[in-house]
């Protein structure tokens, strides 16, 4: 009888071990305050808004897009982007950005754009990706 | 009204045929046939409101504010029928739908099985009560009015020749930032035109469309195939309950089984097409993202088909006698589970907590809903696992377990834990957000290597075990065979596939052993007995699959190419040429051709984009040129006419006082240079406005100024070239009204590329999936045995 508990409790503890390791390991917090991203050593998805004032970089032949970003107590930090510029990044709201703070700037892997509109509700533009 | 009205009825009936169902299982025996009539009068209601809905889309009554927010007069009428599940109020009335048509089924097949039917009819009943209230005036309603609460409305959307009503004026609305007008519709303004003698149907005559991404052939058979794999997986959770609250069970085994293999079978059927839709149309670039949506279909599936496999345990077991069988309360707590990860994940999806995790999870419904949502899924979890607690004694002292470590029994057993881990790692990984976290696909797809390797390996080794328990010898001669021919295989496959990740070769190597030994039994009893088939080639589906899964992924490869037009570039062995392209669907979509070649075959792939007036978004189409054994996959991701860029170099944009840095320089943007007489240039004659810029480098200032200059139909951009810093200066854009300048900086010397003539370039993901065919062949298989298992298990239920 004791088999089944034998197996079947192997398998789940196995399992879930492996999964609370990774968990830990590749779960990406959202942030809003920038003190704690840049702080933060692990990737972390960083809500805020583009700074307007200070425009933005647009590098055409290496393909990277920079700007600054701000966070609600307005801390401000710089954004890299290997890629083009978003969609829509322009008349965007607030911005997600998916990354790790390193050497002075936030290394974005995915930016998430989102033009709320009191007209139209609100909306968001992704860039997915599949692995599969 | 009439259709709120309606739904309200149904909802009435559901619960007296609920309470009447309820009060025959309690012996009050003619409740039954008011039961009976309740539930069937609920069920014409169902319909009735399902068909006013479709008749509402395909009339376009714009005065319903459903068919306004998700149809419109330019969608084909297939796409316009399928707008009927566009939103959420509409994917509930078809969750809705679906379930009484089953549940019109299940009450004549309970009804022709003992005393069946009031035990499982009342809980079936309290499901479609929770969905109707769902759909009722209190929650999601369908049948709302436009004006409801004041809503925007386009103008493109309003009738021209009303549009100058005085009155209208004062609602009229517009949108600085993207220069559009919107009407604001509400109850003021249907009294004011009623007043005119004019209806809301005369002034607002398009609706504002369905979502671009769901305006193709998938949408019309994905989410009703899902969802009545979503509505049948309520048949075990009822037969479970039916079991316990009788305290016998013997015969819900048999009984539910047909309609578990059933439901995942369309389960499956409906994940795959699911996939099949994100890989061919929305260009992800594959079948399975772990989006949240895509996971929460995923969960219940992985579940029933643990299920499955106990239940077949329990089954066998009670044919030798013995009791109730095994893994009695194993069964009821996945068949429980099933249908209550069904309703998990429609809050999950629907109650807007994924918010920034997915893409495609609907938008925030407000906290009502929310609240409503979590009491459905609790009512369930506290119903279920309540009884079965109560029960739980009685289960402990009647249930046999003693698995010898060579049996089928366990090795079923070990299989059907696999799955709930996998669905347990995913319902995690899922639920995450709703704790302020997320995970990356990379969890998912690390933690599945080594599940689907016990999967492959257990889907061959059962096969081989026998009931009860095996003698080691007899294991190792019938297994022989099957594990020298697929070490041959994997050996083969890892030699000329050059394969170097030793996962994947184990992988390898236990779901070649899954599949021989799928093949070796299935290939022996096609002579004899054809229904007993479904097992072994539902398992050689998934063999199939994940040989698929494993070729597709690991031998995928992927690039980013720049394609200028008319200059080959070659990726993967094809020369690719950019031809130019076209527009297509009555000019509002761009089909962009790419010539291929390998040498022996030449073909033309057309990936698609186009703005979409929707939601003024870029939307990309990807083409795929589809191959026996692979399929060569190419997803735009931008295209650049080369009318603006002719200078290639960094692009800043500056507002006045800004100051950047490029290459050692120091550039101030001073001063504004105004055109002279803003008149002039509002009436669209000639005029100059730019950029007075200050550059300062090695000590030097320059005093510069770039220009934007107008003259009758040209407009040009006058280059700043300082030989001495060795910079060269273009404005790109300039704004007036904000002051904003764009500039486009770069190196004289160097850059080469400047001086050429303007270039067309389409920039793709160009990738190839090698056997990619074996995924979607594999699932096939695997859906076909569900359906052979299921005419199998029908004729069983009656015994």
């Amino acid at each position: 009888m004791k088999n089944k508990y034998l197996f079947g409790g192997f398998i789940i503890v196995l399992f879930l071990g492996f999964m609370v390791y990774l968990f830990t390991q590749s779960n990406i917090k959202y942030e809003s305050n920038f003190d704690k991203v840049m702080k933060e050593e692990k990737i972390v998805r960083a809500t805020g808004s583009w700074v307007r004032e200070k425009n933005y970089v647009l590098d055409t032949q290496n393909r990277v897009f920079s700007f600054y970003m701000a966070d609600e107590n307005g801390h401000e930090m710089k954004v890299v982007y290997n890629g083009s510029m978003p969609n829509n990044f322009e008349s965007a709201k607030s911005v997600v950005v998916t990354g790790e703070y390193k050497d002075g700037f936030f290394h974005a892997s995915s930016i998430l754009t989102k033009c709320p509109s009191k007209y139209e509700g609100q909306s968001t533009q992704d860039v997915k990706t599949s692995n599969l | 009204m009439i259709g709120s009205l309606i739904l309200t009825l149904a909802l009435a009936s559901s619960i007296v045929a609920m309470v009447m169902y309820y009060m025959s299982y309690r012996g009050y025996n003619n409740a039954l046939y008011y039961g009976r009539i309740a539930y069937h009068v609920m069920a014409m209601l169902v319909i009735v409101a399902a068909a006013m809905l479709e008749y509402l889309l395909l009339t376009h009554q714009y005065s319903f504010k459903y068919v306004y927010e998700y149809s419109s007069n330019e969608l084909s009428t297939g796409i316009l029928m399928a707008s009927f599940w566009g939103g959420q109020e509409g994917s509930f009335m078809l969750w809705l739908f679906l379930t009484t048509i089953i549940g019109l089924i299940l009450q004549s097949y309970t009804s022709k099985r003992g005393d069946l039917e009031h035990r499982v009819m009342a809980v079936f009943t309290l499901a479609t009560s929770f969905i109707l209230l769902m759909v009722s005036p209190l929650f999601k309603n369908p049948f709302v009015y436009l004006w409801s609460e004041p809503i925007f409305i386009g103008i493109k959307s309003i009738n021209p020749s009303l549009a100058h009503l005085p009155f209208l004026q004062s609602f009229l609305f517009s949108d600085s930032s993207s220069n559009q007008e919107f009407v604001k519709v509400n109850s003021d303004l249907v009294r004011l035109l009623s007043t005119n003698g004019i209806s809301i149907k005369q002034l607002v005559i398009n609706g504002r469309g369905l979502n671009p991404q769901l305006t193709n052939f998938w949408m019309q058979i994905h989410p009703p195939i899902l969802f009545t794999g979503f509505s049948m997986s309520t048949v075990p959770f009822c037969f479970a309950m039916a079991a316990m609250m009788k305290n016998d069970y013997k015969d819900w085994v048999k009984q539910s089984f047909p309609w578990l293999l059933a439901a995942s079978g369309i389960l499956g059927l409906g994940i795959m097409l699911g996939g099949y839709w994100a890989y061919e149309m929305l260009g992800w670039g594959g079948y399975w993202a772990w989006d949240p949506v895509e996971n929460s279909s995923l969960i219940p599936w992985l579940v029933g088909v643990a299920g499955i496999h106990t239940l077949l345990v329990q089954k066998k077991s009670q044919n030798k006698g013995e009791g109730i069988g095994k893994f009695a309360k194993t069964n009821l707590i996945l068949m429980l589970l099933m249908y209550i990860l069904v309703v998990y994940s429609t809050f999950l999806t629907r109650s807007g907590v994924l918010g920034d995790a997915s893409v495609h999870s609907f938008v925030d419904p407000g906290t009502i809903v929310y609240l409503f949502l979590i009491i459905f899924v609790g009512t369930f979890v506290v119903l279920g696992f309540g009884t079965l607690i109560y029960r739980w004694k009685y289960l402990s002292l009647h249930t046999k377990s003693d698995e010898g470590i060579l049996s089928r029994e366990l090795s079923l057993f070990t299989a059907a834990i696999v799955l709930c881990t996998s669905a347990a790692i995913i319902l995690v990984g899922t639920s995450a957000p709703i704790f302020g976290h997320s995970v990356d696909a990379k969890f998912y797809s690390s933690m599945h290597i080594p599940i689907a390797i016990i999967i492959g390996l257990l889907n061959g080794l059962s096969l081989l075990l026998k009931w009860r328990t095996t003698k080691k010898e007899d294991l190792i001669k019938r297994s022989v065979f099957s594990i020298s021919a697929s070490v041959i295989v994997t050996v083969l496959i890892v030699l000329f596939g050059g394969m170097t990740d030793v996962l994947m070769m184990i992988l390898t190597l236990t779901t070649t052993f899954a599949l021989i030994v799928n093949l070796e039994i299935a290939i022996k009893i096609i002579k004899g007995n054809k229904k007993m088939l479904g097992a072994y080639v539902a398992h050689i589906g998934i063999a199939v699959f994940l040989l698929g899964v494993i070729s597709s992924s690991v031998y995928s490869r992927e690039k980013d190419i720049d394609l200028v037009k008319n200059v080959p570039q070659d990726a993967f062995g094809y020369k690719m040429v950019f031809t130019g392209y076209q527009s297509i669907d009555n000019n509002t979509k761009y089909a962009f051709n790419i010539k291929c070649t390998n040498g022996k075959k030449d073909f033309v792939v057309s990936p698609v984009m186009y703005i979409s007036d929707y939601n003024n978004g870029l939307m990309r189409e990807p083409a795929i040129f589809n191959m026996l054994t692979k399929d060569f996959y190419i997803s735009p991701l931008g295209y650049d006419d080369g009318s603006q860029n002719q200078t290639q170099g960094q692009e800043i944009s500056l507002g006045v006082g800004d100051k950047t840095n490029f290459d050692g320089a120091v550039i101030t943007y001073k001063n504004f240079i105004a055109p002279k007489d803003m008149s002039v240039m509002m009436s669209g004659g000639d005029f100059q406005l730019g950029a007075e810029l200050s550059i300062e480098k090695n000590g030097k200032t320059y005093n510069e100024q770039a220009l934007m200059k107008k003259d009758g139909r040209d407009i040009q951009f006058i280059p700043i070239e300082i030989k001495d810093a060795n910079l060269k200066i273009q404005l790109q854009k300039i704004d007036p009204s904000t002051q904003k300048a764009n500039l486009i900086f770069a190196k004289i010397t160097g850059d080469n590329s400047s001086a050429s003539t303007p270039k067309e370039v389409l920039t793709i993901q160009a990738s190839t999936k090698p056997f990619i065919n074996l995924v979607w062949t594999g699932t096939l298989i695997m859906v076909f045995g569900f359906f052979i298992s299921v005419s199998r298990r029908l004729k069983e239920s009656f015994l």
